[in-house]
């Protein structure tokens, strides 16, 4: 009876989804949150064992595979996007910019949480503490320009700001991507306490390697012509076979799809035919992928949570928004960069998920389940409020540009 | 070929003892199912290069790389991908129901009609005079009596009855096969899979009393199984209903939802017994022949259909069980034998007597030869009932079902090249 419940509740959830995502000529913060999928993370809650227990631990266990999938596919997709001759039109100074603005985030986020969880945890052992903020500076350096793609019917006149926060939103990942993959290798789980740095020196080695030597592969499977079915088994075989792989040996399944997205797509010649097939799975994927999740999320919610998630999206928030003139005088960028162009930054978007359950899934301890609490909710917030922030920073400063 | 042997080599190394401390075990599933994925697609489509199918590629694949040979997948996560394997099954099986388009039905249900009632009436009674006959030359029956002889041989008689959909199916689509044949064999499998359940039910129930003489005929398993049935097609037809609806004011996220539907029908069926295979038959059956959707979606069932097929058909090869095969291989191999002359004999009784052509009569007998899913589960339901049989039965089907999996796609493949209902893409491959 709870199955079909379930089932009936699934089908209504695709029903207001199928009525609300229509195209509109504002963007509502609930329209953004059903536009970007985080609903089902709600529906994956309630789907397991604190709800209807459908997706019971047994059922999760079984379908951890598919989390692993949706984990790779959405740094095969990262990585796929990466193609030289794409990335050539884009200034040296913007890839600064981006760097210079992770980095700055990254530590400013880390000082603080760890000043905070040192004060809130205090009986934890420093290096599960150190973990913790490391965990959520890496996680605060990335966000996603789906808002900005939602929203680029609002934006006046999608001039100079609008490019550069799209360039900047869709690369911002790679850093963090890169912090993950440094951190799942030379803070490896279990840990391990003699030759840290010749064994995480090996694990990103064997990382990186193994994932460019899969993309080659996985090129020479389609080089020749290649029916779309067969394009697609490979497709998820691989993506499968490298992100099962990282899973297996602790390693960031992020890192090593997004390095054989990479490299595939700077040596294939499918990409249109490839992007049809990408794009018809993302969907699917990554709705499973969030209903999996939420039935994964141990929710927990208590003062420490609520001062948690405020110091992380106060920090990450003046991490984005304060450096941006001095970095426009360090880098003599060519237009101002006003601190409100900052807020444009603030949407985590599904990447942020997949970052954060990551992280979760291979430091599997208690400090770690509290992080995926005050993740998520912290996800879920900002990408709320991100469509009303976006009014008020982007589309205000393109306004003005037009005027 | 490179990438074969490379992916092959990767696993070899990645599973070496000098990998083992950065390694965590329990978290190996994703990695096995990623490889078998990729392994047993291109060892498929190797195998398709010397004119056999891709499926019996897939099984072979996950023979090799099962618990049994390779050991990369171990039994414990064979057994962790068995929802997968239960996913797969809906997927194929709403497939199955799909194309079982009523007006074409409709032209053979003569035909299908003979060839389901005359391989029931001559396979059942056949493996009974087998039983007799084995009862000089294997302990198993030896150890019988007259009776129980009887009842266990038509236990196995009516497994050997069965036609595996799935595989049936699945060459079907691999071969982009249409026409008569192929209509013929899908719809007299599909229908069979309902006989043989029913009939199981029946034998089940008069076969407790005669092993237990304390019990009277228990017609407790022969009701628990109907209402299975029962309960199965009625849920195929609510189930049905609701796609269709979805179909005509949804529309959207059809991936999803075909998913959605396969994971439910195997939730559904898992808790309360009934048959996801039967469930996802008649509810396929029913959005194709009423509503005008059925052709949508087949459509979105179908871009999933190959890594689905390769998944389903990997996880069989992997859980086919070579300990009983070893054990009881003789035995299985002449049971096969056996049934292959009894099917011959059905199929032809009944196509002669529906007035086929020389064709079916002759040649479709190879299209029932493949064994999978609801042998294996009314198996394992026959092994349950009996447990003091210790495993001796559960052994001889699972090898004969090990056996007709490896034969069974390959002979429906040569059955469809030689009445050349192939796709003329694939006709030339071969």
């Amino acid at each position: 009876m709870k199955a079909i419940y379930a089932f009936g509740l699934l089908i209504l959830l695709a029903f207001l989804g199928s009525r609300l995502i229509v195209r509109r000529k504002t963007l509502s913060p609930l329209h953004f949150i059903f536009l970007s999928g985080l609903l089902y993370i709600f529906l994956g809650l309630y789907l397991g064992k604190h709800g209807l227990n459908i997706l019971s631990p047994q059922v999760l266990d079984a379908l951890t595979p598919l989390i692993s999938l949706g984990l790779g596919w959405i740094g095969f997709l990262f990585g796929f996007q990466f193609e030289a001759k794409y990335l050539r039109r884009f200034s040296k100074k913007s890839f600064a910019l981006s760097l210079l603005q992770s980095t700055f985030v990254f530590f400013l986020v880390f000082a603080v949480l760890f000043i905070v969880v040192r004060k809130l945890y205090p009986g934890q052992p420093h290096h599960l503490l150190y973990g913790m903020a490391l965990s959520f500076g890496l996680l605060a350096t990335v966000n996603s320009p789906t808002l900005l793609n939602a929203a680029s019917f609002a934006l006046p006149s999608r001039g100079e700001y609008s490019y550069l926060a799209r360039f900047l939103t869709s690369v911002s990942g790679f850093w963090g991507i890169m912090g993950l993959a440094v951190l799942f290798s030379f803070w490896h789980f279990p840990f391990f306490d003699s030759q840290i740095i010749l064994v995480g020196s090996v694990l990103l080695l064997v990382s990186t390697v193994v994932p460019i030597m899969l993309g080659y592969l996985f090129y020479l499977s389609t080089k020749k012509k290649t029916p779309e079915q067969d394009v697609l088994v490979y497709l998820l075989g691989f993506v499968f076979f490298v992100s099962g792989a990282a899973f297996y040996f602790n390693m960031s399944p992020l890192y090593v799809s997004m390095v054989m997205g990479i490299t595939f797509s700077n040596l294939t010649r499918i990409h249109e035919k490839l992007y049809p097939l990408l794009l018809a799975a993302e969907k699917p994927l990554y709705i499973v992928f969030l209903i999996l999740i939420g039935a994964l999320w141990e929710f927990k919610f208590d003062l420490t949570i609520a001062l948690l998630i405020l110091a992380f999206l106060g920090s990450r928030a003046l991490g984005y928004v304060s450096p941006l003139t001095s970095f426009r005088f360090l880098l003599r960028f060519p237009f101002p960069l006003p601190l409100l162009f900052g807020f444009s930054f603030l949407s985590f978007g599904g990447i942020g998920v997949a970052f954060a359950v990551s992280l979760k899934l291979t430091y599997q301890t208690d400090l770690m389940e509290i992080f995926l609490s005050i993740a998520l909710i912290s996800i879920i917030v900002s990408d709320f409020f991100s469509p009303w922030l976006l009014k008020v920073s982007l589309v205000k400063l393109e306004s003005e540009e037009r005027s | 070929m490179i990438t074969l042997v490379v992916i092959f080599l990767l696993m070899l190394l990645l599973k070496t003892s000098a990998f083992f401390p950065f390694a965590n075990p329990e978290k190996g599933t994703s990695f096995a199912l990623g490889f078998i994925l990729i392994f047993a697609f291109l060892f498929g489509k190797r195998i398709n290069r010397i004119k056999l199918p891709q499926i019996t590629g897939f099984i072979l694949a996950g023979i090799l790389c099962g618990p049994f040979i390779l050991k990369f997948l171990s039994a414990d996560q064979v057994s962790d991908l068995q929802l997968f394997d239960g996913l797969a099954l809906s997927l194929i099986a709403l497939t199955a129901g799909g194309e079982m388009a009523f007006g074409r039905l409709k032209a053979q249900i003569r035909s299908i009609s003979a060839l389901v009632i005359f391989q029931t009436l001559i396979i059942i009674p056949g493996f009974l005079v087998f039983g007799f006959l084995g009862r000089k030359f294997f302990p198993f029956f030896s150890d019988l009596t007259i009776v129980q002889t009887a009842a266990v041989s038509l236990l196995l008689g009516t497994l050997a009855t069965a036609t595996s959909p799935a595989t049936t199916i699945a060459i079907i689509t691999e071969t982009k096969s249409k026409g008569k044949y192929t209509d013929l064999v899908l719809s007299v499998a599909v229908v069979k899979d309902f006989i043989v359940i029913v009939l199981f039910a029946l034998f089940i129930s008069l076969s407790k009393p005669v092993f237990s003489p304390d019990q009277g005929f228990d017609a407790r398993f022969f009701f628990q199984i109907l209402r299975e049935v029962g309960g199965s097609v009625l849920l195929g037809i609510v189930v049905g209903g609701g796609i269709i609806l979805y179909l005509r004011y949804i529309r959207r996220e059809m991936t999803v939802f075909v998913l959605s539907v396969a994971f439910f029908t195997y939730q559904i069926s898992h808790s309360y017994g009934y048959h996801p295979l039967l469930i996802c038959l008649v509810a396929g059956f029913i959005v194709e022949n009423f509503s005008p959707h059925g052709d949508r979606f087949i459509q979105a069932i179908g871009k999933t259909s190959l890594p689905v097929y390769v998944v389903f058909f990997a996880i069989s090869g992997a859980s086919l069980d070579l300990d009983a095969l070893r054990s009881s291989w003789v035995l299985a191999l002449i049971c096969v034998f056996w049934r292959t002359v009894l099917k011959f004999f059905g199929t032809y009784a009944g196509a002669s007597l529906a007035k086929e052509e020389r064709g079916v009569r002759l040649y479709s007998w190879a299209g029932f030869i493949s064994q999978a899913g609801v042998s294996l589960g009314l198996a394992i339901l026959v092994e349950k009932t009996f447990p003091e049989w210790q495993g001796v039965f559960l052994s001889l089907v699972l090898a004969i079902i090990a056996i007709n999996q490896i034969i069974g796609p390959v002979l429906l493949q040569k059955l469809l090249i030689r009445v050349q209902e192939v796709g003329k893409k694939q006709l030339s491959l071969y």
